[in-house]
């Protein structure tokens, strides 16, 4: 199997000009990063293999200005909802992780019908009460905090902490509680297939906060990959990309094995 | 010190002793049938007399077990043990079905209203060839398949499992553990590695097929580990399994040891087919320590002095045996003291279990 090539460009919506990547070809999968940017993992990779991966940079992140627009993440999701259509596409998958997380969750109750299926990648609609955890001070401190074997992941470079800087009143400003009422008792009438999933070593948002999405969600598949962190499709890319696919190709259905488990014939 | 009565459910009849698998050719329904009969009446009677446990334990093709599925034997044992906890030491849980293992150790809970200790072991090299699974991902295996059994005890809602070996799509397991957050785990911790894990995953720990040498320098790292993590393991954490007989007096204890064939320097269960150790062993299966814990296991077949000596068999009178368990107090530190009672016909099995049920266990309890 070849790699897919991943082009990049812009795309012109709600006043932003939006940067983003897709590779494949086929049923379009649209992706809404975490707090720390856009990263492509060798998750997109595997996606982009049998659909048409889509990975926006929101505004604010990366090198686009600096987002003092948005103030809640209702009017982020709507802007994202903007650029898909956009590119043209009125039906699609969405995809979010952690801070994308609920973006995604918010554009799926903006715009249900649009929505065939969502997946949820240790989102962070849901969080730990108390303290957040300190910023990390170094690409390491950062690289231990996402991930669940630190020692397998290259280093980042120190400017990845200065996005992170930079985003860091954004994030604040959009992230809303740990717990939202509003936004749980929107998601209780939301109808559309989602899949949530967490890391079982996940530090930032612990996998146990997994069930309150199943609690509340009434269409909703909890499931947990193996020793991977936060950065769950970095951690265990393989593992991550077929339930996702699966998932997306399957909805409810995907619970029932279609692998088969003949050894002969 | 705490007490358990280990019985492993043996074949008491003829059969081949080197070899493994195990040909069936001289077996009999009727002697098995009495075989299990003998281990459940050992464990009632061990009930009675006050012992803390009764442990059973998981071996698969030969005659040394009848208890390939420890949970099965356990069914029966819930109907029969009334106060002691059971332990099932363990299930071999890199060859199982971990969410299969979850769920029976939960009915075995419900049924005992809380009563089951859970071991989770990597089982002898073997085992490995029972259900066709290679030994270099035993570990691996091992590690996933804990985690997802604890998943499966304490995750409220319905989740799937996207592992390295298993998958899952949708686990919720009834019945639920009454034990909370769930019933004690115990290992293995012979090797390093094994020590490591369990401190790390704050997990007890047991001994087996080892000397209290060995067992006391691995239940020191075990301690060191868990110190470095943050907690101090209690005696109740360390197990050591033993085995013993106990008469009215020294010499005639030894004296039917010696009339039971245990002077005779026994081959080790998974040493009995050398080919397929080898082929586990060159697999990785034995882990850093390898010569190290392959010589422990080859160990097992010495003379009864060697064996007394090294922590191996408790022999003697009920003064005798306790000053031995002392010994295994201090030097392991372990809190229960595991004991499997050489068989020796079944009267005079039982009157030895019985002995040490009157004669030695009150005292134990203030080691």
């Amino acid at each position: 199997m070849t790699s897919p090539i991943w082009l990049e460009d812009h795309v012109e919506a709600d006043g932003f000009r939006i940067r983003y990547v897709e590779a494949g070809e086929g049923s379009p999968l649209v992706h809404l990063h975490g707090g720390g940017g856009l990263t492509l993992t060798p998750a997109h990779e595997l996606l982009a293999r049998e659909r048409r991966v889509i990975a926006f940079e929101m505004p604010g992140f990366g090198d686009s200005p600096e987002n003092t627009r948005h103030q809640a993440m209702p009017d982020l999701a709507r802007t994202m909802l903007e650029a898909v259509s956009a590119l043209g596409l009125e039906e699609l998958d969405l995809m979010g992780t952690s801070f994308g997380g609920k973006v995604a969750l918010w554009a799926a109750l903006i715009a249900p019908q649009r929505i065939r299926a969502l997946v949820l990648e240790s989102p962070a609609a849901v969080r730990p009460d108390g303290e957040r955890p300190p910023e990390p001070a170094t690409p390491e401190e950062l690289v231990a905090m996402l991930h669940a074997h630190p020692e397998r992941v290259p280093p980042r470079p120190p400017s990845s902490l200065d996005q992170r800087a930079r985003t860091r009143p954004l994030l604040a400003r959009l992230i809303g509680p740990p717990r939202d009422p509003e936004l749980e008792e929107a998601m209780r009438g939301l109808e559309v297939p989602v899949l949530v999933v967490f890391g079982t070593e996940d530090r930032l948002t612990p996998p146990e906060l997994g069930r309150v999405y199943k609690e509340v969600l009434p269409n909703a598949h909890l499931l947990f990959v193996y020793d991977a962190g936060h950065a769950t499709s970095a951690d265990r890319p393989e593992a991550f990309a077929e339930a996702v696919a699966d998932f997306l190709a399957r909805h409810e259905q995907f619970v029932v094995s279609a692998s088969s488990s003949v050894l002969f014939p | 010190m705490k007490a358990a009565l280990f019985n492993i459910a043996p074949y008491l009849g003829e059969a081949e002793r080197r070899a493994w698998p195990v040909p069936t050719r001289t077996y009999s329904h009727e002697v098995a049938g009495r075989s299990l009969d003998m281990a459940l009446e050992q464990f009632e009677l061990a009930d009675q007399l006050g012992f803390d446990w009764v442990t059973l334990a998981e071996h698969h093709f030969a005659p040394l077990s009848l208890s390939p599925n420890p949970m099965v034997l356990a069914g029966a044992v819930t109907q029969r043990v009334k106060r002691a906890k059971i332990a099932l030491l363990g299930a071999t849980i890199p060859i199982l079905n971990p969410v299969r293992v979850a769920e029976e150790f939960a009915m075995l809970d419900t049924l005992t209203g809380g009563r089951v200790v859970a071991g989770m072991l990597r089982g002898t090299a073997n085992e490995y060839v029972t259900y066709d699974v290679n030994p270099a991902e035993s570990w691996s295996r091992f590690e996933e398949a804990m985690a997802l059994i604890v998943r499966a005890w304490t995750e409220p809602q319905p989740f799937g499992w996207q592992g390295r070996h298993f998958r899952f799509r949708a686990i919720s397991i009834w019945p639920r553990p009454v034990q909370q957050p769930h019933p004690p785990i115990y290992m293995s911790a012979s090797s390093p590695e094994a020590g490591e894990f369990a401190a790390r995953h704050r997990v007890s720990i047991g001994f087996a097929f080892t000397t209290a040498p060995l067992a006391a320098a691995a239940a020191r790292h075990y301690r060191e580990r868990a110190a470095a993590c943050g907690w101090e393991p209690a005696p109740d954490d360390v197990l050591y399994r033993v085995s013993a007989h106990v008469a009215e007096t020294d010499e005639q204890a030894l004296e039917e040891l010696r009339t039971a064939g245990a002077d005779t320097p026994r081959r080790g269960f998974s040493l009995s087919n050398r080919r397929v150790d080898d082929a586990v062993a060159g697999a990785g299966y034995y882990g850093r320590d390898a010569a190290g814990q392959r010589g422990r296991i080859e160990a097992q077949a010495r003379p009864m002095a060697e064996r007394i000596e090294q922590g191996q068999l408790l022999a003697g009178s009920p003064d005798t045996v306790l000053a031995q368990a002392r010994r295994l107090r201090e030097e392991v530190g372990a809190g229960i003291l595991e004991i499997v009672f050489t068989p020796m016909g079944r009267e005079r099995t039982l009157e030895a279990i019985d002995l040490f049920g009157t004669a030695v266990l009150p005292r134990l309890r203030e080691l």
